[in-house]
């Protein structure tokens, strides 16, 4: 009986693929959630407001400017940064088979806002003139570079160290972040009042940037991102079985590593630069949904981004209204929701181990 | 040896060496034929492992050649590759516990289409006495029911072919006597049915004499015999291992040896 049912869910997994009830359960929540996020806020918005973009002719009440203008950028921008760190914690535990591998624990996304300071300070400081044009693009770059930079480092001390060394890719990723903290407070040692203002962002982390051309801009990456992982969650599922044996399947590991790598720093090095560093979603994410529906990488990706989006958006808006009209940084909130659970984590692996 | 014959060799290893940290090891000589069966046999370290990671293509020959099916064995792509040849691992584990049906269809992932995987995987789990495995989570099994998934991921991964090659590295070791015997049933039938040769590195002298026609012995990083086993000798065996050897045989004519508890003099 069990058997027969067992080759009945592998068929279904097989062929649903994304469409299976935990999505569209998920998609539900995060309508729901854009829907309350929308309507809360220091400035209350009426229904008219949402109606103002097909009336041309009246004027813009406060409530319609705040909500086309700052809100629902910024709730889509939280839902998609959200989803990209949910998406790049399921690629590095994956890739690492290590359920706590972390872009913020590994050190990657601080490698990114070391990048990001050192180009804000010493840039700046350099006295260069760059073109407002780039702008946009320069500290994506910095903070990008900064993440492969941190990722390949942990690739190769991965391997040096004993194949499934655990403990000394963690403790690796510790000696990375108290480097990258260094280099962060030389910066603010060396920075000037504005430039210290840039940095504080980047190291509590904020959404407040969101605008409709990031959201767009990240919408993009996102969806290549998807479009590019659809092609490899097999081969992260055969990277469960160990690099050798993957290998044995048919697997190029190394090619895998090298893309899963590049793919992750891509998306941490965005988000990092446009909304600093937010904490422990990208831990968080995976596991919950790695705890409910297990460990398939083909569901767990998709599902992480959408458990990311819900909590990332849960938190922001939290941060929006707890405090109206002061703005609580969004980093808090998600460390309050992140550690409790990690503890909770490290005692079940105790546990189970 | 003629060129009629080598066409139809499985694989050729000529004069191949191998390095692994400071020690190289080698020159391994020998070619497979479609459906052999041989044991490698030789004391802890000899290289045994070695050999079958040469094999497998986790390491690169330093000299000599190895040719897989008439194509250099560094040329294959490994998606290709995977459908010739299968490796069952001396270790078992999976990272997170992913459920057993999936463990086994992995030995196809390699496969851009396969329409018939849900039915190979459960023949496969069959075959390696793991259908009741199917459904649960790989991390809450025994060692033993662990060894069984992992063969049926083999099988799933050779299901499909003829004359592939099957390379094993001792994965029953730690099994009870009766679970060895019914898996090594298993691996030798699906192997039969196939054409598939297997290569198979073994500590259980006993198992090597009455499973496998042909043995190779290694010792101290280098090839020192290659045997038919009706002509292994039980001063041979002695010699491979340093250790006196009691022999005894059965009922049905089989050989089997025993070390004896006093140690070869100026072995």
């Amino acid at each position: 009986m069990s058997a027969t049912a067992g080759a009945i869910s592998l068929t279904s997994r097989f062929t649903t693929g994304l469409l299976n009830r935990p999505v569209w359960f998920l998609s539900l929540v995060l309508l729901l959630c854009f829907w309350v996020a929308a309507w809360a806020g220091a400035v209350p918005v009426t229904t008219d407001d949402w109606l103002v973009l097909w009336r041309h002719d009246e004027p813009l009440t406060s409530g319609a400017y705040v909500l086309w203008n700052l809100r629902l950028p910024r709730i889509l921008f939280a839902a998609l940064v959200g989803a990209v760190l949910g998406l790049s914690g399921a690629l590095t535990q994956g890739l690492f088979r290590n359920p706590l591998a972390d872009p913020g624990l590994l050190g990657v996304t601080s490698g990114a806002a070391c990048a990001a300071a050192l180009t804000i300070v010493v840039l700046a400081g350099s006295g260069i003139d760059i073109p407002v044009a780039w702008r946009f693009w320069i500290l994506p770059l910095a903070a990008f570079a900064g993440a492969v930079g941190v990722c390949l480092l942990l690739d190769t001390v991965a391997r040096w160290l004993t194949a499934d060394s655990i403990a000394g890719l963690l403790l690796t990723g510790i000696a990375l972040n108290a480097l990258a903290a260094a280099i962060i407070g030389l910066c603010t040692y060396l920075a000037t009042d504005e430039q210290l203002r840039s940095l504080t962002f980047w190291t509590l982390g904020s959404l407040a940037g969101g605008s409709w051309p990031l959201v767009g801009t990240l919408l993009v990456l996102l969806l290549a991102a998807i479009w590019y992982v659809r092609r490899l969650v097999s081969a992260m599922n055969a990277l469960a079985l160990g690099e050798a044996a993957a290998a044995h399947v048919g697997i190029n590991v190394r090619h895998l590593r090298r893309r899963v790598i590049i793919l992750v720093a891509l998306l941490c090095g965005f988000s990092v630069a446009w909304c600093g560093v937010i904490g422990f979603i990208g831990l968080v994410a995976p596991h919950i949904v790695r705890l409910v529906i297990g460990p398939d990488q083909r569901r767990l990706v998709p599902l992480a981004m959408l458990v990311g989006a819900i909590i990332l958006l849960v938190a922001d808006t939290t941060a929006r209204i707890v405090a109206i009209p002061a703005e609580i940084p969004v980093g808090i909130f998600t460390a309050l929701l992140g550690a409790p659970f990690f503890l909770a984590l490290l005692t079940s692996v105790r546990k189970g181990g | 040896m003629s060129h009629a014959q080598q066409d139809t060799h499985m694989l050729s290893l000529d004069r191949v060496t191998v390095n692994l940290g400071q020690r190289t090891f080698g020159p391994f000589s020998f070619v497979i034929q479609p459906g052999e069966r041989i044991a490698v046999l030789g004391p802890s370290g000899a290289g045994k492992s070695t050999l079958l990671k040469l094999l497998a293509r986790e390491l690169s020959p330093l000299s000599g050649q190895a040719i897989f099916c008439q194509q250099p064995l560094k040329d294959w792509a490994l998606p290709d590759l995977s459908r010739r040849r299968a490796i069952l691992p001396q270790s078992h584990e999976v990272a997170f516990g992913l459920p057993v049906d999936l463990v086994i269809g992995l030995g196809r992932v390699a496969r851009m289409h396969d329409p018939s995987l849900a039915s190979i995987v459960q023949q496969a789990a069959e075959q390696a006495c793991a259908a009741h495995l199917l459904g649960r989570r790989f991390d809450t099994l025994s060692g033993g029911e662990k060894a069984r998934v992992q063969m049926a991921r083999v099988f799933a991964q050779l299901w499909d072919v003829e004359q592939g090659l099957l390379l094993v590295d001792e994965p029953l070791a730690a099994l009870d006597p009766g679970l060895q015997f019914s898996l090594m049933e298993a691996i030798y039938t699906f192997a039969a049915n196939r054409g598939h040769a297997i290569l198979a590195i073994l500590h259980d002298i006993n198992q090597a004499l009455q499973g496998f026609e042909r043995l190779i012995f290694i010792k101290h990083g280098a090839m020192v015999g290659d045997y038919l086993t009706p002509h292994v000798t039980l001063p041979l065996l002695e010699a491979l291992y340093n250790v006196s050897l009691a022999a005894a045989v059965t009922e049905e004519g089989e050989m089997i040896v025993a070390p004896s508890l006093k140690r070869k003099v100026g072995g």
